[in-house]
């Protein structure tokens, strides 16, 4: 791995952590049809209260 | 992705569920001759139902230990340390409301172990603050100076905490790797009680280096320090059993190993592409954010393609336990909720069929309570009913007498034989020396099973309300661990299990006047429930003098663990001469979230 990151040794920096971004997309855990669920079921509720 | 398992963790497998599945037949077989003389009835059914799926259980666990016993484990000979890891590594301490002077010797003395390898300029230390309590939060500043005084750590050690703990820990590790993840190539991740030989840390990258398809690796922590009858028992359990049990675990599990959350190493492009947890849809306990997350995160890795390796031969990872039981508990109340969280991803898309097992084992391992408890509550009233009110009598006929002691014996042979064995082996091997001898071992092993005994029924009840709790959708939040305090007074015991007191006496009462020919069978549950706050408060006590459970770092502990001692000690002491003032949290040191 490349390491283009540099660690900053001067002053209050020193307690920070390295900034290098790293992407962690989240994973899909559940099901579409249990979200679509959700989502429908939060459509209902939110009419329901609504009316 | 997904690649086929090793021949040796199938053959393993099969032999683990098949002598698992065989053990519950053979139980049902001697319940239903148990159960024959008055005939079957629904409650026979419920019972036999009961007894299979608890023996199932408790004969896995059995195979787990017989699989350790007498497989080979795969020892794989030490890389030599020296040799120059390219890969750089961020050592992750996650911490939460912590006592911070331990918590920061611990880490000067895996810096020191690795400043004498050479090898310090290939790790960093972060500690990930997510501490809540503001005079805590003033401590961790001032001895994280300290600690890069003492070091001089100066930008390779970090501290940042942040003002909200979303995600909890995993939420924590998440927030380094998007900010500081490209920096590394790996990550120990530690808890906050966490400690790590310096050669240790070394060689877990070596071996992640040696294999690219690795993402994770998992060390089994010997857990170190205890002080309390409770803590020494616990410590001796996991440091004289738990390397066995670690080593049919890891035959089991294969490349589909367990992450168990600290004392482990991820590969950080592997970790970062495979571990970003999703809220779960809902709300807590049952959604949310997800408590048990090392679970997951291995099975996500191993969804990925990546292989999750338990490495019971790496020594030199040691980490503390609960000192008595009610931290025990709440430590126990939260990985419930978390692994019945766990039901919510049995069936989540792309999962190994081998992870979801792993799951459901986790979920079982708490719902095990309360079978039992129905197991023993329908055997009541099956013998309140019965016209020969008995629930094993000698006025049944022989065979089934027989039957229900074969049962009841072999119930008890499938939870301590494997302990014997492992007692026999190490006298066989000598390495019953390094706990004392195998006399001392042989009383410590009848002395952890006696208070077992007393603190089981006590689990038992504590772990039913935990599963109702939770079923009935109540939170538990997430605690902090009070590491330092060991003793609870009896009055403290008494406010923490008044409830358990009341519902094993009221549970007697119904036995005497239901069914009082049960009553032998009863106490030993009934019994440990309503002493329960003199087992917290007598097993809390020190239990530092005794020769029972001697563990090896005891009695010989690693260049690590002294090293910290003598850090901590000299720290404290400087301490206490300087009458340390903390100040306040100086601005811009905080709130980096």
């Amino acid at each position: 791995m490349k390491h283009d990151v540099e660690f900053t040794n001067a002053g209050m920096a020193q307690w920070e952590l390295p900034n290098a971004p790293m992407a962690m997309p989240k994973q899909m855990l559940e099901r579409p049809q249990r979200r679509f669920i959700s989502s429908l079921r939060l459509f209902f509720q939110t009419a329901f209260s609504r009316s | 992705m997904a690649k086929a398992e090793t021949p040796s963790a199938l053959l393993a497998r099969i032999a683990a569920v098949g002598g698992s599945g065989a053990l519950a037949a053979g139980a049902v077989f001697l319940f239903i001759h148990y159960s024959a003389p008055d005939g079957h009835d629904v409650l026979d059914f419920a019972r036999m139902l009961l007894v299979a799926l608890s023996t199932f259980w408790i004969g896995w666990g059995a195979s787990t230990a017989v699989l350790g016993l007498f497989a080979a484990t795969p020892h794989r000979p030490w890389t030599d340390e020296m040799a120059p890891a390219r890969g750089r590594t961020a050592i992750l301490i996650p911490i939460y409301n912590e006592d911070p002077a331990p918590v920061f010797s611990r880490v000067a003395a895996m810096n020191a172990s690795l400043v004498k390898l050479g090898l310090a300029d290939r790790f960093d230390f972060a500690v990930l603050s997510d501490t809540t309590a503001m005079d805590v939060a003033a401590e961790e500043v001032v001895w994280f100076q300290r600690l890069l005084e003492a070091t001089q750590g100066q930008g390779r050690m970090f501290y940042r905490r942040r003002e909200a703990n979303i995600g909890k820990k995993a939420g924590n590790i998440e927030d380094f790797v998007r900010r500081s993840g490209s920096a590394y190539d790996y990550a120990i991740i530690l808890d906050a009680d966490s400690l790590l030989e310096g050669s240790t840390m070394a060689e877990m990258v070596n071996r992640m280096e040696a294999d690219p398809e690795l993402g994770l690796l998992q060390t089994v922590p010997k857990i170190i320090g205890a002080q309390s009858l409770f803590g020494r028992v616990i410590q001796f359990c996991a440091n004289y059993y738990g390397p066995t049990y670690s080593s049919g675990l890891a035959l089991l599990q294969g490349r589909e190993g367990p992450f168990w959350g600290h004392n482990a190493i991820v590969r950080m492009n592997a970790f970062a592409a495979s571990c970003g947890l999703p809220v779960l849809s809902g709300k807590p306990p049952h959604g949310g954010h997800i408590l048990s997350h090392d679970y997951v995160e291995a099975a996500l890795l191993a969804r990925n393609g990546w292989k999750v390796r338990l490495d019971p031969d790496l020594g030199g990872s040691y980490e503390e336990g609960p000192e008595n039981l009610v931290e025990f508990a709440k430590r126990d109340r939260r990985w419930c909720q978390g692994n019945l969280q766990h039901r919510r991803l049995l069936m989540a898309p792309g999962f190994h069929m081998w992870n979801r097992f792993v799951f459901l084992q986790g979920i079982m391992s708490y719902l095990g309570s309360p079978l039992w408890l129905m197991f023993l509550i329908f055997s009541m009233l099956d013998a309140s009913i019965l016209t020969q009110p008995s629930y094993i009598s000698m006025r049944l006929l022989p065979a089934s007498v027989l039957a229900g002691w074969a049962l009841l014996g072999g119930t008890f042979v499938l939870l301590t034989l494997p302990k014997f064995l492992i007692v026999l082996r190490g006298a066989l091997t000598g390495e019953n020396r390094r706990y004392g001898g195998t006399f001392k071992v042989i009383a410590s092993v009848l002395a952890e099973i006696a208070l077992s005994s007393l603190v089981a029924p006590v689990m038992l009840a504590i772990q039913t309300r935990s599963v109702f709790q939770v079923l009935f959708g109540l939170d538990g939040g997430w605690p902090a661990t009070r590491r330092s305090e060991s003793r609870v007074r009896l009055g403290q015991a008494w406010v923490a299990t008044s409830w358990l007191v009341v519902a094993g006496s009221i549970g007697l009462v119904i036995v005497l006047a239901l069914a009082p020919a049960s009553l032998a069978w009863a106490l030993p549950v009934a019994g440990p429930m309503i002493l329960a706050p003199l087992v917290i408060a007598g097993s809390s006590r020190s239990n530092v003098s005794s020769d029972l459970f001697v563990t090896e770092q005891e009695r010989s502990p690693s260049p690590a663990i002294r090293e910290r001692q003598w850090i901590l000690s000299s720290w404290m002491g400087e301490s206490a001469k300087a009458s340390l003032h903390m100040p306040a949290i100086p601005a811009g040191r905080t709130a980096q979230a």
